[in-house]
């Protein structure tokens, strides 16, 4: 329960202690000691934070730091692929030695206060057993002796497992962000994964139908299919999965590709085949951590995908369109009360076509009807929790007070008329506004044109 | 005075009830060229064994290139033999399907990582530089065996050992492989042991030593 839910948190942690005790093992003492410091620092200052800002603000703050350390580690990532195919042997100056004088506390400090925040964010305080403080003075002794296990611990590693400076990052950062896949509301791969979608959408948008070729003769319905291709929902996809793996394996490629000590001044040849057999092995071993990371990424965007709070999400009801065109909810009809103020999700089936939408009350003593969709994302559709929708594609909360109007990812508002015994809609409202707003839709919309 | 290339007190051997070789004080000095006689079954591939740590003891003292080799894990054991000795056998042992520098490079590999440019070097001072691509069933036994020998000192070790390497020569392939080795061993001043029958191989060596039924009863000082 309590414990059990802090897993991957404490696994995480541990998993930083050791990687940045291995990477810059000149300096394991003060470093132990600052990564277990850094943890309770992290821990104490999140549990303030949520003690005192409730809302979304601390979780936006960690994401915000977890988010930046990604990149920052995309720039030393491509960095390091550019130093290794330098032609040129690294300087004896001592300059990297003294770089790591700061780099070393750095990133221990840095990770393991992140750490400890984003363990901290396991619990909000109220849910654990013994009431938040206990809680907390509980939390912060496991990370004290998980970074004691860790100094210890990583003493008793092969002394050939070495680390590499960018490897070393790469693994805490692949840590960190498998750590915070855990927890739904600091996720960072859908919303990146959206962002890049939204790029290309809008690119496509810009460019290619108002600069590149407007309505041109020659450009058949059948070439704008196969732009619609390359800019469907799934460039989004991988576009983010490219943006994600590709620092692991720059850095992989940047370790693969050092450069061997010169040894030709060594005259014995098996001297020489010896010296360079150790660098050859040396180099291997580097590779076992950003490789491992690799699949610490995998694993939390896989993780990431499975929302681990639950939300209120009420399997869609199939409705149809009387000869009409008016689809109809009635506003009490067996288990459904559309005054409850819960989310009552809809499934109407126009032919080919499908649309999901929803109608809820909203704290605003109105009555709602939206797309379960946004104009922005990925079609995953809203869940409801405490106060506030959830977009379970980019993980964004919409205040309920704000459903029902338009824009970000709010869900997509369709015009409807209250009448005493219920709601109606009409149905080619419904089927019009998915295809013309929704994301997943939006690409064929180009491609029909 | 420098360490004994080979040093051993009270070395024993023994395989279950059978004892291959009794109480044994053996010193063998650096550079130093040592035959080793006996009759059939006397321990002389027992006690070459021991010394290229392909077996262990099982009593008594060695230690070789100053390394207790007792004391040695069977990573340790392996790495000395990679990096200590050299050992060349009266059957060849050389990989059939590879060509004469393939097998050289493979002993390289084992040790390291290979160099084609070293290994023919290495078969060129054997004197096989035209034969290089030839596998070892298209070569004399004699040049077999030198094959072997380049095999044996590719890797630059301390420590030549010979289980009757010119068992199956003749008298000129036998002449040729000896003087190879003593010119090898000018150059790079390796220690070296040879096990063999042969009373006129033995005095190729600097001091003889006869087993008998694990016993060494007699030595002999050709040259010091
Ligand atoms: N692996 C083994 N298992 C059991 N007994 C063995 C083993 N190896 C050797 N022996 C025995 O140890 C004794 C010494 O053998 P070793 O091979 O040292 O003799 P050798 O002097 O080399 O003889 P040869 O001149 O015929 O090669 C022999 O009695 C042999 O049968
Ligand atoms: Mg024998």
């Amino acid at each position: 329960m309590f414990a059990a839910k802090l897993l991957p948190q404490l696994f995480a942690f541990f998993g930083i202690a050791a990687v940045v005790l291995r990477g810059y093992p000149e300096r394991r003492r003060p470093l132990a000691v600052s990564v277990g410091a850094g943890f309770a620092v992290g821990a104490a200052v999140a549990f303030f934070l949520f003690r005192n800002f409730p809302g979304s603000f601390p979780f936006e703050l960690i994401r915000t730091v977890v988010g930046a350390s990604f990149f920052l580690f995309w720039g030393i990532a491509v960095t390091a692929l550019y130093r290794s195919s330098e032609r040129a042997l690294p300087d004896a100056s001592g300059r990297s030695s003294r770089l790591d004088a700061v780099a070393a506390p750095v990133i221990a400090l840095g990770a393991a206060v992140t750490a400890g925040a984003l363990a901290a964010c396991r619990f909000s305080g109220n849910d654990a057993p013994l009431g938040p403080v206990p809680a907390l003075v509980l939390l912060l002794v496991i990370g004290a002796l998980l970074a004691a296990a860790g100094f210890f611990l990583e003493a008793k590693l092969p002394e050939a497992l070495t680390v590499s400076r960018a490897g070393t990052l790469g693994g805490v950062v692949a840590l960190l962000l498998l750590s915070s896949s855990y927890l739904v509301r600091l996720d960072l791969f859908s919303p990146l994964s959206m962002k890049v979608m939204k790029g290309c959408h809008d690119f496509v948008h810009q460019f290619m139908e108002s600069v590149l070729i407007p309505d041109h003769l020659f450009v058949r319905p059948q070439i704008w299919g196969y732009i619609g291709i390359l800019f469907s929902k799934e460039v989004g996809f991988w576009g983010g999965m490219v943006i994600w793996f590709t620092p692991f394996l720059l850095v992989a490629i940047a370790v693969r590709f050092e450069l061997l000590p010169s040894v030709g001044h060594i005259r014995q040849g098996a001297q020489r085949r010896k010296l360079l057999a150790a660098a050859i092995r040396q180099r291997r071993m580097k590779l076992i951590v950003p490789l491992l990371s690799l699949v610490l990424m995998a694993g939390a965007a896989y993780r990431s995908s499975f929302p681990d709070v639950e939300y209120w999400d009420p399997k869609p009801i199939p409705v149809a369109a009387d000869p009409s065109g008016d689809v109809f909810i009635p506003r009490k009809g067996g288990e459904v009360d559309l005054s409850d103020g819960k989310l009552h999700k809809y499934l109407l089936k126009g032919g080919a076509r499908e649309v999901r939408f929803f109608v809820m009350l909203t704290p605003t003593g109105k009555l709602t009807v939206d797309l379960d969709a946004c104009a922005i994302c990925k079609p995953d559709g809203y869940g409801q929790g405490e106060g506030s929708v959830i977009c379970y594609y980019c993980k964004t909360l919409i205040p309920l007070e704000t459903v029902g109007k338009p824009g970000g990812c709010n869900p997509v508002p369709v015009a409807f008329s209250e009448k005493p015994d219920g709601v109606h809609i009409n149905g080619v409202t419904l089927v019009n506004a998915w295809s013309t707003t929704v994301q997943s839709t939006g690409a064929k919309k180009e491609g029909g044109k | 005075m420098t360490v004994p290339t080979i040093q051993t007190a009270g070395l024993t051997k023994g395989y279950g009830d059978i004892c291959a070789l009794k109480p044994l004080d053996l010193q063998v000095a650096e550079g130093e060229w040592l035959s080793v006689m006996g009759h059939s079954g006397s321990g002389k591939s027992t006690l070459m064994n021991l010394v290229g740590g392909l077996d262990r003891p099982s009593g008594g003292s060695l230690s070789v290139g100053g390394q207790d080799l007792s004391a040695l894990s069977e990573d340790g054991l392996a790495r000395f033999r990679r990096e200590f000795v050299g050992i060349i056998f009266q059957q060849h042992h050389l990989v059939p399907y590879l060509s004469a520098v393939e097998n050289v490079m493979l002993s390289q590999y084992f040790h390291s990582v290979p160099d084609e440019a070293e290994a023919r070097l290495a078969l060129e001072r054997v004197g096989l530089g035209h034969r290089l691509k030839n596998r070892p069933g298209e070569l004399s036994g004699g040049e077999q065996q030198r094959v072997c020998i380049a095999r044996a000192i590719i890797n630059s070790p301390k420590l030549l050992l010979g289980d009757e390497p010119t068992g199956n020569l003749d008298h000129k392939s036998t002449v040729m492989v000896l003087e190879l080795l003593k010119e090898l061993r000018a150059e790079d001043r390796f220690t070296v042991v040879l096990v063999t029958h042969n009373e006129e191989v033995a005095a190729w060596g600097d001091r003889t030593i006869y087993l008998d039924d694990g016993v060494l009863v007699r030595e002999e000082r050709l040259r010091s």
